[in-house]
């Protein structure tokens, strides 16, 4: 794991300081809310519908158990004993006051952590595959590049006040986990003979206008990566629109230019800065890779044994997967258990979670896109007693993947933006697909959920995605069908007229329904029956002979 | 008229005697009236009270209408 440099160390304390003063100011009056906005949004300090919310990054999904700790003491300290893991990988707390937040960044600083890149028009926290370094799928550990860049883009000078947002994502296999397709900027580490470089996409976004990103770059040089990245933002930097919030990412500009014009202006401002400055020498790249190398895993036969607990033979089938190192699993834990907002863990659960990490993953723990949490590398000798503990504090729900492992957006129950909320209608499909047969029998399934078109729930990637409205007042929630995140991404279609929330489940039933009836094999999944029929026949269903299900 | 406590980020309404943690206190507004209440919010702005303010809107029995200030008056609708 990335240990902070006395420098690293210096500049998040003088951020604290820097905050602390600007927020006294505000406090007595010395700047208005108009001039404290940006500054307390580059402290990822938002205000929400009913109160503050703090994000804290947690770069590229990676946490200590110290770490973990200190957010339960947080949550516990300064907020109402819980935290919310995000579909960045970052966690938010809803309830923080103005003048505690200093306080609380102080805190953090004292075990590496910060809110710095979590908001505003900057490039934020690079995020990463949660599996990063534990299988062999993998052409490298992505990790250690996702902090080579969050080192260059940390406070850059010219790309702190980008056009608009600006998101990267890195994965090191085939099999993308990190979403990279729908990231400003996606890179996959590919080999070629043997070499390892990038892939570079560019241009992917979801929101209002979603688009998968389009591949600029078939193999990019490691050394050449943050030239290349300093290229294509400062291509951007100079062509983004400015001037309508709703053009200003990258993926209207690629998409305006076309690809290939924006692929020739980016090679021109590279030709310019290749082999200069920023140009990484081998000796730069292995001290960061000795971070990430793995702890002392010992290396053995020892298989899982089957056991008499159903429920714990359910949930090895679902949430543990083989490690590279043999002998050993990695542990997915659901953040998705019934009646429970999607990615919520108390201050309880956190700090034991923080000890089982400790006696039992070498003090590891990760992060997901899919707002579950991972520990990363368990003896599979200890792997009974790890779910003891885990389903001790409710957090063995063996979902993982499955129809109730939603990822949702905090909806209107939080966000200020919202249209509709979201959260309830996550726990309606927990509760109505509780049972693991039947979850099981349908298969791997995503479903997203977003309380507005801004798309934090990912719904245009969803599988079956759910995006909530406001139809003159009331809740209504529009269906996408055939969206994913994966290497094969693709951007869902609307299904029809959207359904009341009592509804909802209906459609839902209809859709899987139509999904089964269509399987031609058990192993066909949500997506490969998708792809064959098309939507028309989900629509049929859906829409014919039902009465009333909008 | 509502708006967030600038300290804790909470919704206030305005009531006769202040800003008020309570929807029951708060002043029921006539639209015509808008006028010389926004002036009260900016005033209460520049004195870091408040921040964020915005009208509530009720409908003809004096109910809040709508769901999202029905949330920001009672606050989330699941259980935490
Ligand atoms: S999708 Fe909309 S409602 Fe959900 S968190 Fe994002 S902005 Fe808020």
């Amino acid at each position: 794991m990335y240990k902070y440099s006395e420098k690293d160390k210096k500049i998040i304390a003088g951020r604290v300081k820097q905050f602390r003063n600007q927020v006294q100011r505000r406090l007595n009056g010395k700047i208005s809310e108009e001039e404290f906005k940006p500054l307390r949004l580059m402290n990822g300090l938002y205000l929400q519908l009913h109160a503050y919310m703090l994000r804290v990054a947690i770069p590229y999904g990676e946490l200590s158990s110290r770490q973990l700790r200190k957010l339960a003491e947080i949550a516990d300290k300064y907020d109402r004993g819980y935290g919310h893991f995000t579909t960045r990988q970052n966690i938010q707390f809803n309830w923080p006051k103005l003048p505690d937040v200093p306080d609380i960044l102080e805190e953090l600083s004292k075990v590496e952590m910060h809110a710095i890149q979590t908001s505003g028009n900057c490039i934020r926290n690079i995020s990463a595959d949660h599996l990063a370094g534990l299988t062999n799928d993998e052409v490298e550990d992505p990790r250690p590049w996702c902090e080579i860049i969050r080192k260059w883009s940390t406070f850059h000078p010219e790309f702190s006040f980008l056009p608009r947002k600006f998101k990267i994502a890195i994965t090191g296999c085939e099999n993308d986990r990190a979403a990279i397709l729908v990231h400003d900027i996606g890179l996959k580490l590919i080999k070629k003979g043997s070499r390892i470089g990038f892939q570079v996409f560019v241009g992917g976004g979801q929101g209002r206008t979603p688009y998968i990103a389009k591949k600029i770059n078939d193999f990019l040089l490691k050394k050449d990566l943050l030239n290349y990245l300093e290229a294509i933002l400062t291509t951007y930097n100079q062509l983004g629109r400015r001037d309508n919030i709703y053009k200003a990412r990258i993926k209207i500009l690629v998409n305006q230019l076309g690809v290939e014009k924006f692929k020739e202006l980016v090679d021109e401002s590279f030709k310019k800065l290749s082999d200069k400055k920023l140009e990484l020498n081998e000796t730069t790249i292995q001290k960061i890779f000795k971070f990430f190398e793995l702890p002392n895993i010992k290396h053995c036969n020892e298989k899982i044994s089957i056991s008499s607990n159903q429920k714990f033979n359910n949930w090895i089938k679902q949430n543990t997967i083989p490690h590279k190192i043999l002998g050993n699993s990695i542990v997915l834990i659901s953040l998705k258990s019934e009646n429970r907002p999607p990615g919520d863990a108390n201050s309880m659960q956190m700090y034991k979670l923080a000890n089982i990490a400790d006696k039992f993953s070498f003090g590891e723990i990760r992060v997901t896109h899919e707002q579950n949490l991972v520990l990363p590398h368990v003896k599979n000798s200890e792997i009974y007693e790890v779910w003891n503990e885990l389903d001790k504090l409710e957090l063995a729900t063996p979902n993982i993947d499955l129809i109730t492992d939603t990822i949702c957006c905090p909806g209107m129950d939080y966000c200020a933006l919202a249209t509709a909320r979201s959260i309830p209608i996550s726990q309606q499909i927990s509760n109505f697909f509780k049972d693991y047969g039947d979850q099981k029998k349908m298969g791997n399934i995503k479903i997203k959920i977003s309380g507005c078109i801004n798309a934090c729930g990912h719904h245009h990637v969803g599988n079956i995605g759910i995006l909530g409205l406001d139809r003159n007042g009331k809740e209504f929630y529009q269906i996408t069908l055939g969206g994913s995140s994966k290497q094969d991404a693709s951007i869902g279609q609307i299904v029809g007229p959207s359904f009341s929330s009592e509804n909802l489940i209906i459609a839902i039933k209809k859709i899987l329904q139509t999904y089964q009836k269509n399987k031609s094999s058990d192993k066909d999944d949500f997506m490969t029956v998708f792809r064959r029929i098309g939507i028309e026949e989900f629509k049929k269903n859906l829409y014919d002979n039902t009465g009333k299900t909008n | 008229m509502s708006a967030n406590d600038l300290l804790t980020g909470k919704v206030v309404f305005y009531s006769p005697g202040g800003w008020s943690f309570r929807s029951n206190d708060a002043l029921k507004i006539n639209i015509k009236d808008i006028e010389k209440f926004q002036r009260i919010i900016e005033e209460d702005e520049k004195r870091c009270i408040i921040v964020s303010p915005e009208f509530v809107e009720l409908d003809e029995s004096g109910h809040i209408k709508t769901l999202r200030d029905k949330i920001r008056n009672s606050g989330v609708t699941i259980e935490i």
